[in-house]
Protein backbone atom coordinates (compact mmCIF):
# COMPACT_ATOMS: atom_id res chain seq x y z
CA UNK A 1 0.00 0.00 0.00
CA UNK A 2 1.27 3.41 -0.47
CA UNK A 3 1.77 6.12 1.83
CA UNK A 4 0.29 9.69 2.50
CA UNK A 5 3.32 11.30 0.92
CA UNK A 6 3.45 9.40 -2.07
CA UNK A 7 -0.72 9.86 -1.85
CA UNK A 8 0.08 13.67 -2.08
CA UNK A 9 2.55 13.71 -4.64
CA UNK A 10 0.23 11.69 -7.07
CA UNK A 11 -2.58 14.08 -6.67
CA UNK A 12 -1.99 16.50 -8.78
CA UNK A 13 -2.07 14.07 -11.58
CA UNK A 14 -4.70 12.17 -10.13
CA UNK A 15 -6.97 14.94 -10.46
CA UNK A 16 -5.43 15.69 -13.96
CA UNK A 17 -6.71 11.94 -14.49
CA UNK A 18 -3.30 11.06 -16.30
CA UNK A 19 -2.63 8.05 -13.82
CA UNK A 20 -2.14 4.77 -15.45
CA UNK A 21 -4.88 2.26 -13.96
CA UNK A 22 -2.73 0.66 -11.75
CA UNK A 23 -1.28 4.08 -9.59
CA UNK A 24 -4.69 4.96 -9.82
CA UNK A 25 -6.37 2.29 -8.30
CA UNK A 26 -3.48 2.07 -5.43
CA UNK A 27 -3.92 5.71 -4.38
CA UNK A 28 -8.26 4.69 -4.14
CA UNK A 29 -7.17 1.93 -2.07
CA UNK A 30 -5.25 4.43 -0.20
CA UNK A 31 -7.98 6.73 0.01
CA UNK A 32 -10.64 4.39 1.16
CA UNK A 33 -8.24 3.59 4.44
CA UNK A 34 -7.42 7.30 5.46
CA UNK A 35 -9.63 9.76 5.79
CA UNK A 36 -7.01 12.33 6.34
CA UNK A 37 -6.21 11.97 2.60
CA UNK A 38 -9.16 12.33 1.48
CA UNK A 39 -9.71 15.79 3.08
CA UNK A 40 -6.58 16.79 1.88
CA UNK A 41 -7.90 15.65 -1.86
CA UNK A 42 -11.27 17.89 -0.89
CA UNK A 43 -9.38 20.53 0.33
CA UNK A 44 -6.67 20.52 -1.99
CA UNK A 45 -9.56 20.50 -4.95
CA UNK A 46 -11.23 23.71 -3.19
CA UNK A 47 -8.37 25.87 -3.12
CA UNK A 48 -8.21 25.94 -6.92
CA UNK A 49 -11.89 26.58 -7.56
CA UNK A 50 -12.04 29.04 -4.30
CA UNK A 51 -8.63 31.16 -5.52
CA UNK A 52 -9.84 30.80 -9.30
CA UNK A 53 -13.14 31.90 -8.30
CA UNK A 54 -12.09 35.13 -6.89
CA UNK A 55 -8.99 35.91 -8.96
CA UNK A 56 -11.27 35.71 -11.80
CA UNK A 57 -13.23 38.08 -10.80
CA UNK A 58 -11.27 40.81 -12.23
CA UNK A 59 -12.85 43.28 -14.95
CA UNK A 60 -11.03 46.66 -15.72
CA UNK A 61 -12.76 49.39 -13.81
CA UNK A 62 -14.58 51.71 -16.11
CA UNK A 63 -12.52 55.16 -15.58
CA UNK A 64 -9.55 53.01 -16.45
CA UNK A 65 -11.50 51.50 -19.50
CA UNK A 66 -11.63 55.03 -20.70
CA UNK A 67 -8.39 56.12 -20.18
CA UNK A 68 -6.87 53.23 -22.21
CA UNK A 69 -9.49 53.86 -24.95
CA UNK A 70 -8.34 57.33 -24.98
CA UNK A 71 -4.59 55.75 -24.94
CA UNK A 72 -5.25 54.25 -28.04
CA UNK A 73 -6.94 56.49 -29.70
CA UNK A 74 -4.09 59.33 -29.25
CA UNK A 75 -1.44 56.54 -30.08
CA UNK A 76 -3.16 56.35 -33.09
CA UNK A 77 -3.78 60.10 -34.31
CA UNK A 78 -0.17 60.22 -33.99
CA UNK A 79 0.65 57.26 -36.20
CA UNK A 80 -1.94 58.92 -38.67
CA UNK A 81 -0.01 62.34 -38.67
CA UNK A 82 3.20 60.46 -39.85
CA UNK B 1 -12.81 25.03 -17.50
CA UNK B 2 -9.78 24.90 -18.92
CA UNK B 3 -8.83 27.75 -22.08
CA UNK B 4 -8.13 25.87 -24.82
CA UNK B 5 -8.95 28.06 -27.84
CA UNK B 6 -10.92 26.63 -30.42
CA UNK B 7 -9.80 26.38 -33.77
CA UNK B 8 -11.70 29.26 -35.39
CA UNK B 9 -10.75 31.84 -33.05
CA UNK B 10 -7.58 30.82 -33.30
CA UNK B 11 -7.79 31.17 -37.28
CA UNK B 12 -9.60 34.72 -36.92
CA UNK B 13 -6.43 36.02 -34.55
CA UNK B 14 -3.69 34.86 -37.05
CA UNK B 15 -5.27 36.59 -39.64
CA UNK B 16 -6.04 40.13 -37.36
CA UNK B 17 -2.33 39.66 -36.48
CA UNK B 18 -0.77 39.35 -40.01
CA UNK B 19 -4.01 42.34 -40.88
CA UNK B 20 -2.03 44.70 -38.65
CA UNK B 21 1.58 43.67 -39.13
CA UNK B 22 0.59 44.77 -43.07
CA UNK B 23 -0.08 47.98 -41.74
CA UNK B 24 -4.53 47.82 -41.12
CA UNK B 25 -4.81 49.87 -37.99
CA UNK B 26 -8.49 48.56 -37.31
CA UNK B 27 -6.74 45.26 -36.92
CA UNK B 28 -4.70 46.70 -34.51
CA UNK B 29 -7.92 47.96 -32.67
CA UNK B 30 -9.54 45.04 -32.68
CA UNK B 31 -6.47 42.88 -31.45
CA UNK B 32 -6.31 45.19 -27.98
CA UNK B 33 -10.40 45.23 -27.36
CA UNK B 34 -9.68 41.27 -27.50
CA UNK B 35 -6.37 41.25 -25.01
CA UNK B 36 -7.20 44.33 -22.81
CA UNK B 37 -8.77 42.32 -20.23
CA UNK B 38 -6.44 39.20 -20.15
CA UNK B 39 -3.57 41.68 -19.75
CA UNK B 40 -4.95 44.02 -17.52
CA UNK B 41 -6.62 40.90 -14.82
CA UNK B 42 -3.16 38.97 -15.22
CA UNK B 43 -0.93 42.29 -14.36
CA UNK B 44 -3.40 42.99 -12.01
CA UNK B 45 -2.95 39.84 -10.17
CA UNK B 46 0.98 40.94 -10.15
CA UNK B 47 0.98 44.17 -9.17
CA UNK B 48 -2.14 44.25 -6.96
CA UNK B 49 -3.23 47.84 -7.61
CA UNK B 50 -5.17 49.97 -10.17
CA UNK B 51 -3.01 52.27 -11.46
CA UNK B 52 -0.26 50.08 -11.50
CA UNK B 53 -2.33 47.63 -13.61
CA UNK B 54 -3.41 50.18 -16.18
CA UNK B 55 0.69 51.35 -16.39
CA UNK B 56 1.31 48.13 -17.21
CA UNK B 57 -1.84 47.27 -19.70
CA UNK B 58 -1.13 50.82 -21.67
CA UNK B 59 2.58 49.95 -22.04
CA UNK B 60 2.11 46.24 -22.95
CA UNK B 61 -0.69 47.77 -25.62
CA UNK B 62 1.83 49.95 -26.77
CA UNK B 63 4.82 47.35 -26.95
CA UNK B 64 2.43 44.94 -29.07
CA UNK B 65 2.14 48.21 -31.72
CA UNK B 66 5.47 48.89 -31.80
CA UNK B 67 6.84 45.05 -31.83
CA UNK B 68 4.37 43.58 -33.80
CA UNK B 69 6.73 43.38 -36.86
CA UNK B 70 8.88 41.24 -34.36
CA UNK B 71 6.30 38.79 -34.23
CA UNK B 72 7.04 35.63 -36.11
CA UNK B 73 4.54 33.65 -35.24
CA UNK B 74 6.97 30.79 -34.10
CA UNK B 75 4.43 30.65 -30.73
CA UNK B 76 1.18 31.13 -30.66
CA UNK B 77 0.33 35.51 -30.63
CA UNK B 78 -1.58 34.48 -27.26
CA UNK B 79 1.70 33.28 -25.42
CA UNK B 80 3.48 35.74 -26.56
CA UNK B 81 1.50 38.73 -25.47
CA UNK B 82 1.09 36.71 -21.88
CA UNK B 83 4.85 37.39 -22.19
CA UNK B 84 5.33 41.03 -22.50
CA UNK B 85 2.69 41.03 -19.86
CA UNK B 86 4.71 39.72 -17.47
CA UNK B 87 7.85 41.32 -18.11
CA UNK B 88 5.89 44.76 -18.09
CA UNK B 89 4.56 43.65 -14.69
CA UNK B 90 7.83 42.50 -13.11
CA UNK B 91 9.79 45.52 -14.25
CA UNK B 92 6.80 47.25 -12.44
CA UNK B 93 7.20 45.13 -9.57
CA UNK B 94 11.24 45.98 -9.75
CA UNK B 95 10.34 49.78 -9.35
CA UNK B 96 8.70 49.17 -5.55
CA UNK B 97 9.79 47.93 -2.59
CA UNK B 98 9.50 44.04 -2.26
CA UNK B 99 8.14 42.19 0.92
CA UNK B 100 10.44 39.59 1.67
CA UNK B 101 9.45 36.08 0.34
CA UNK B 102 8.21 33.72 3.00
CA UNK B 103 9.67 29.96 1.93
CA UNK B 104 7.44 27.07 0.59
CA UNK B 105 8.78 24.56 1.97
CA UNK B 106 8.03 25.38 5.66
CA UNK B 107 3.78 25.21 4.33
CA UNK B 108 4.18 21.87 2.19
CA UNK B 109 2.66 18.95 3.86
CA UNK B 110 5.08 17.04 6.68
CA UNK B 111 5.10 13.38 7.11
CA UNK B 112 6.31 11.23 9.72
CA UNK B 113 9.25 8.40 9.02
CA UNK B 114 7.22 5.57 7.29
CA UNK B 115 5.54 8.51 5.67
CA UNK B 116 2.23 9.03 7.14
CA UNK B 117 0.83 12.66 7.55
CA UNK B 118 1.37 13.90 10.77
CA UNK B 119 -0.81 17.35 11.02
CA UNK B 120 -4.70 16.84 11.83
CA UNK B 121 -6.49 17.12 8.40
CA UNK B 122 -9.87 18.77 8.52
CA UNK B 123 -11.86 18.81 5.51
CA UNK B 124 -13.72 22.55 4.86
CA UNK B 125 -14.25 21.68 1.77
CA UNK B 126 -17.76 21.36 2.44
CA UNK B 127 -18.42 24.73 4.06
CA UNK B 128 -16.01 26.98 1.73
CA UNK B 129 -18.71 27.44 -0.56
CA UNK B 130 -21.01 29.57 1.48
CA UNK B 131 -18.02 31.24 2.58
CA UNK B 132 -16.75 32.63 -0.88
CA UNK B 133 -18.16 35.56 -1.13
CA UNK B 134 -17.34 37.69 2.03
CA UNK B 135 -15.09 39.85 1.68
CA UNK B 136 -13.21 38.60 4.42
CA UNK B 137 -12.53 35.22 2.16
CA UNK B 138 -11.76 37.49 -0.66
CA UNK B 139 -8.92 39.38 1.70
CA UNK B 140 -7.89 36.00 3.18
CA UNK B 141 -6.93 34.48 -0.34
CA UNK B 142 -5.83 37.93 -2.19
CA UNK B 143 -3.46 37.54 0.81
CA UNK B 144 -2.42 34.01 0.31
CA UNK B 145 -2.07 34.25 -3.29
CA UNK B 146 0.11 37.41 -2.60
CA UNK B 147 2.57 35.74 -0.47
CA UNK B 148 3.64 32.82 -2.60
CA UNK B 149 6.98 33.29 -4.23
CA UNK B 150 7.18 34.41 -8.02
CA UNK B 151 8.22 31.43 -9.34
CA UNK B 152 5.28 29.61 -8.57
CA UNK B 153 2.99 32.55 -8.46
CA UNK B 154 3.26 32.85 -12.26
CA UNK B 155 2.62 28.92 -12.99
CA UNK B 156 -0.75 29.53 -10.87
CA UNK B 157 -1.82 32.60 -12.10
CA UNK B 158 -1.83 31.27 -15.54
CA UNK B 159 -3.01 28.06 -15.44
CA UNK B 160 -5.07 27.96 -12.30
CA UNK B 161 -6.67 31.58 -12.71
CA UNK B 162 -6.67 31.96 -16.39
CA UNK B 163 -7.03 28.35 -17.48
CA UNK B 164 -4.38 28.62 -19.78
CA UNK B 165 -3.15 24.44 -20.69
CA UNK B 166 -0.14 23.46 -19.11
CA UNK B 167 1.78 23.02 -22.20
CA UNK B 168 0.58 26.72 -23.18
CA UNK B 169 2.08 27.72 -19.74
CA UNK B 170 5.27 25.28 -20.45
CA UNK B 171 5.33 27.87 -23.83
CA UNK B 172 4.80 31.22 -22.06
CA UNK B 173 7.54 30.84 -19.70
CA UNK B 174 9.91 28.23 -21.36
CA UNK B 175 9.59 25.99 -18.79
CA UNK B 176 9.55 22.06 -19.35
CA UNK B 177 5.82 20.73 -18.77
CA UNK B 178 7.57 18.68 -15.61
CA UNK B 179 8.57 21.74 -14.07
CA UNK B 180 5.31 23.30 -14.50
CA UNK B 181 3.28 20.76 -13.47
CA UNK B 182 6.00 20.97 -9.62
CA UNK B 183 5.22 24.19 -9.31
CA UNK B 184 1.55 24.41 -9.99
CA UNK B 185 1.77 21.52 -7.16
CA UNK B 186 3.93 23.25 -4.65
CA UNK B 187 1.77 26.28 -5.35
CA UNK B 188 -1.42 24.45 -4.99
CA UNK B 189 -0.17 22.98 -1.24
CA UNK B 190 0.91 26.20 -0.35
CA UNK B 191 -2.25 27.93 -0.98
CA UNK B 192 -3.88 24.64 0.80
CA UNK B 193 -2.25 25.64 4.06
CA UNK B 194 -2.72 29.31 3.99
CA UNK B 195 -6.71 28.30 3.03
CA UNK B 196 -6.79 25.93 6.20
CA UNK B 197 -5.32 28.14 8.44
CA UNK B 198 -8.67 30.56 7.82
CA UNK B 199 -10.95 27.90 7.50
CA UNK B 200 -10.78 25.62 10.05
CA UNK B 201 -10.36 28.59 12.55
CA UNK B 202 -13.37 29.76 11.34
CA UNK B 203 -15.22 26.61 11.97
CA UNK B 204 -13.66 26.22 14.96
CA UNK B 205 -15.78 29.45 15.76
CA UNK B 206 -19.09 28.47 14.44
CA UNK B 207 -18.78 25.50 16.38
CA UNK B 208 -18.51 27.32 19.85
CA UNK B 209 -20.98 29.32 19.13
ZN1 LIG C 1 -3.05 9.07 3.78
Amino acid sequence: MICCKECIDLLYDYIEGSLDQNTSKSLEEHFEECPPCIAFLNTYKSTTTLCRDTLNQIEIPDEIRRTLQSFLQENRDQQEKK
Amino acid sequence: MSFTQPKEEKEIEEALVKDFQAGNPDAYDKIAELYQKKIYALSFNLVRNQMDAQDVTQEVLLTLFKKIHTFQGKSAFSSWVYRITLNASYMKLRSKKKEPNISIDELLPSFNSAGYQQEKIQDWSENSESLLFTNETREVINKAVGLLPEKEKVVFLLRDVEGLSTEKVSEVLDLTIPAVKSRLHRARLFLRKKLSGYFEEYSSQKGEA
